[in-house]
């Protein structure tokens, strides 16, 4: 009698079986999309990687040709070459007798160079790459699900 | 039935042992010893590179701004070997271009075929930009001609060039004495040299950095922001420079000198706005330095070259006399032409004896004997204590390198002597550099305050520009004796009618002249020299003449007065200061 119903209540063996494969192909496909995240998250990670250094590159290269171009200013300006364009287009140096000075109120005459801003007033720039772009996709999830939770937490009170 | 079962789980069994098997020989081999050494090494070796990043070297300004020194874009030209696919196109257009041996870069170009060397091998260092662009023009025609039928097609591959910089001074030789060089053919080791690029060279070089960069491109690494070295903004203003060097070149031509010195300051901030010594140099070619220099010889004479400097030596004495109380301009002295100091005799200049004269009139002749007089009234230990104070031996601690000082001989000293204090009163015996003269004179026209001297006059560090505010070094003289000391060599121009006076300017100064010792004794060699500051009723600049060994004439009356009026001239005009009348008028309400 006992036997009977256990054997009634018993799936059938290859119900089993086919629980069994659909278990692994279950497993086997969420595995696949877990590596395919991966996947495309390191390929995106590599490209953004090769751009960045592509534009760390330029950006060097940038700062090279801003430092030659200004240099390159400094000779096309420079007190000879001035004074030689000067003289051909038919200027002369001022003499003092050319000089006639005139009181103007408010003119205070020229001011030392600023070529930068004074201390108080600077605000430091925030690093060039994003912390984004450096951390691993667990501590991204870590610190999405924390600012989620806390974000939640937050609007509940 | 049961038995094929059976045998489709053992085929099964022993698929799975495989497979675990596998797995563990796989980890296994993951985490050997062995294969955690190949790994790092293999990291060590291929996943990263190793870079030394150099920071830009600052930037040096004039006070307005116009850039003195700077850096200019060059190229490190290199092959590949195993990449280059036409050796001889490689040696054929880097010899035309680079100016650099066929057969030698033939022999790199080949180098993988022929010896597998897989090495970057340099070719050229400090090309020049235009170098470049003749190359990239030649890549581009290659890529675009067509593939012969036969042979390998020209091809530049394998060649790679990468920019960096070197250092630039646009205004070629103006300021050089002051700015000294930086030897950039030291790629990697290189330093500045004499001038502000010594004396701040920690503070332009930046930071070099070693960095680990990963070469796989998942591993992204912020490569950290290098900041470029400090730039400096110099109190030197460009075209008074310019100035100031034309005139002093064209001295020296003019009266045959040896050499040459001119240095403009702001009597009441110590800010040096113009610094000319002679014989000129060009930084952008600082490896013909010793041609210009030879040993023995000055880069900077205004703060390197020790002199005795004469008579312009008598303002500190006297100034001295006044602010001890010692004498006033009116106090009466008998020139008899010759006075006896230590048991030896000293005379005038012109060994004649000039009579009464006062105070003033000892200045405006530049009388040795009553100076002589002035200084025995005052006392050694007095007129030393004031030559200290007015930092004679002492550096003036100017920020440039290369400053020279000889010690002051006092007292008490194995090398002093009473007639020390006659010799010393006139500026004989005593040894200084123009830049401690002015500094010391200076005084005179800041109501007695002696300010450091200074060519720096800001800096940039970070993207903030700090500011170096003016210096006290002391006070030196009290208020009034400076203005009396001021006023009494201004009287003393007007009554000789010097050649240093300028029309429309008030102007205080002294002249100088030194005989030069030699070996035997004094020579008939001079120095020649003038300190002169002005207007008198508010000193804007204050202007230090020296020409070395002038054989126009010896006296700095003759020739380095009219140098100082020729300066006055042109930098009145360049400060933009208005004749006294008119100033005067402008203030009036």
């Amino acid at each position: 009698m006992n036997q009977r119903i256990i054997q009634a209540y018993r799936q059938a063996p290859w119900r089993v079986q086919l629980q069994w494969i659909g278990l692994f192909l279950l497993m086997l496909v969420g595995g696949m999309l877990i590596a395919g995240v991966y996947l495309y998250v390191s390929g995106r990670a590599a490209e953004t990687g090769a751009r960045i250094k592509a534009l760390e590159l330029e950006r060097e290269g940038l700062a090279i040709r801003i430092a030659d171009m200004r240099t390159q200013l400094a000779w096309l300006n420079s007190s000879q070459v001035m004074l030689g364009r000067a003289e051909k287009l038919g200027f002369r140096p001022v003499e003092r007798d050319d000089l006639v000075y005139l009181p103007v109120t408010g003119v205070t005459g020229r001011e030392v160079v600023f070529l930068a801003p004074p201390p108080a007033s600077v605000q430091r720039e925030n690093k060039l790459l994003r912390p984004a772009y450096t951390q691993s996709l667990w501590d991204l999830l870590y610190q999405s699900a924390y600012q989620f939770v806390n974000t939640r937490g937050g609007q509940g009170q | 039935m049961n038995d094929g079962f059976g045998r489709m789980r053992l085929v099964g069994a022993v698929f799975v042992l495989l497979s675990a098997a596998i797995v563990y020989q796989m980890i296994r081999i993951q985490n050997s010893e062995h294969s955690r050494q190949l790994v790092e090494i293999f990291a060590k070796t291929y996943n990263q590179q190793v870079r030394i990043i150099l920071p830009e070297r600052g930037n040096i300004y004039d006070r307005w701004g116009n850039l003195l020194a700077g850096n200019k874009e060059v190229y490190e030209v290199g092959i590949a070997p195993p990449q280059v696919v036409n050796p001889e196109t490689v040696a054929r257009d880097l010899a035309a271009v680079l100016e650099v041996d066929y057969y030698d870069t033939l022999r790199k170009a080949e180098s993988f075929r022929k010896e597998g060397n897989e090495r970057y091998e340099l070719i050229k260092d400090f090309v020049p930009a235009e170098k470049i662009r003749q190359l990239e023009q030649k890549l581009s025609e290659y890529e675009k001609a067509e593939k012969p039928k036969k042979g390998a097609a020209p091809s530049l591959s394998g060649v790679y060039w990468k920019p960096h910089l070197i250092r630039s001074y646009p205004e070629n030789e103006l300021a050089a004495n002051v700015l000294g060089f930086y030897n950039y053919l030291d790629r990697w080791t290189g330093r500045g040299m004499l001038g502000l690029e010594e004396q701040y060279n920690n503070l332009l070089a930046g930071n070099k950095q070693q960095i680990i960069l990963p070469l796989n491109p998942t591993e992204i690494q912020d490569i950290p922001e290098i900041p470029p070295g400090a730039s400096l903004i110099t109190s030197l203003d460009r075209d008074v420079q310019a100035a100031m060097e034309r005139i002093i070149d064209h001295a020296v031509e003019a009266n045959g000198a040896e050499s040459g010195t001119l240095v403009v300051m702001d009597p009441k901030t110590g800010e040096i706005l113009a610094m000319a010594t002679t014989p000129h140099f060009n930084p952008n070619e600082y490896w013909r330095y010793n041609e210009v220099f030879p040993v023995g010889s000055y880069f900077n004479r205004a703060i390197g070259q020790l002199y005795e400097p004469g008579s312009v030596f008598k303002v500190l004495t006297m100034a001295a006399a006044i602010d001890a109380g010692a004498v006033q301009p009116e106090t009466p002295f008998v020139d008899v032409g010759a006075i006896e100091v230590g048991g030896i005799w000293i005379y005038n200049w012109d060994r004649g004896a000039w009579g009464p004269q006062d105070m003033v009139g000892c200045m405006q002749h530049s009388l040795n004997v009553c100076l002589a007089w002035v200084a025995q009234e005052l006392g050694p230990t007095q007129f030393y204590k004031y030559l200290q104070d007015f930092g004679i031996g002492r550096y003036t601690g100017i920020d440039l390198a290369g400053e020279q000082v000889y010690p002051l001989s006092l007292p008490g000293d194995q090398n002093w002597y009473p007639v020390n204090l006659g010799t010393n009163s006139f500026g004989q015996g005593v040894a200084a550099t123009p830049i401690q003269m002015i500094t010391a004179i200076a005084a005179m026209a800041n109501d007695g305050k002696m300010m450091a001297p200074h060519v720096v006059k800001a800096y940039i560090q970070d993207g903030v520009q700090y500011s170096v505010n003016p210096r006290v070094i002391r006070q030196v003289v009290k208020p009034e004796t400076a203005r009396t000391i001021t006023e009494m060599l201004a009287f003393s121009l007007e009554n000789e009618a010097s050649n240093a006076l300028v029309e429309g300017y008030r102007i205080a100064g002294k002249t100088g002249t030194a005989e030069i010792p030699g070996p035997g004794g004094y020579t008939n060699m001079t120095n020649a020299s003038f300190v002169g500051w002005g207007p008198v009723d508010d000193p804007r600049f204050i202007v230090y003449v020296w020409l070395e060994k002038p054989t126009s004439s010896p006296w700095g009356s003759v020739v380095a007065a009219p140098v100082f009026s020729q300066a006055v001239e042109e930098l009145v005009v360049l400060l933009k200061i208005p004749p006294d009348e008119v100033r005067q008028q402008l203030a009036s309400p």
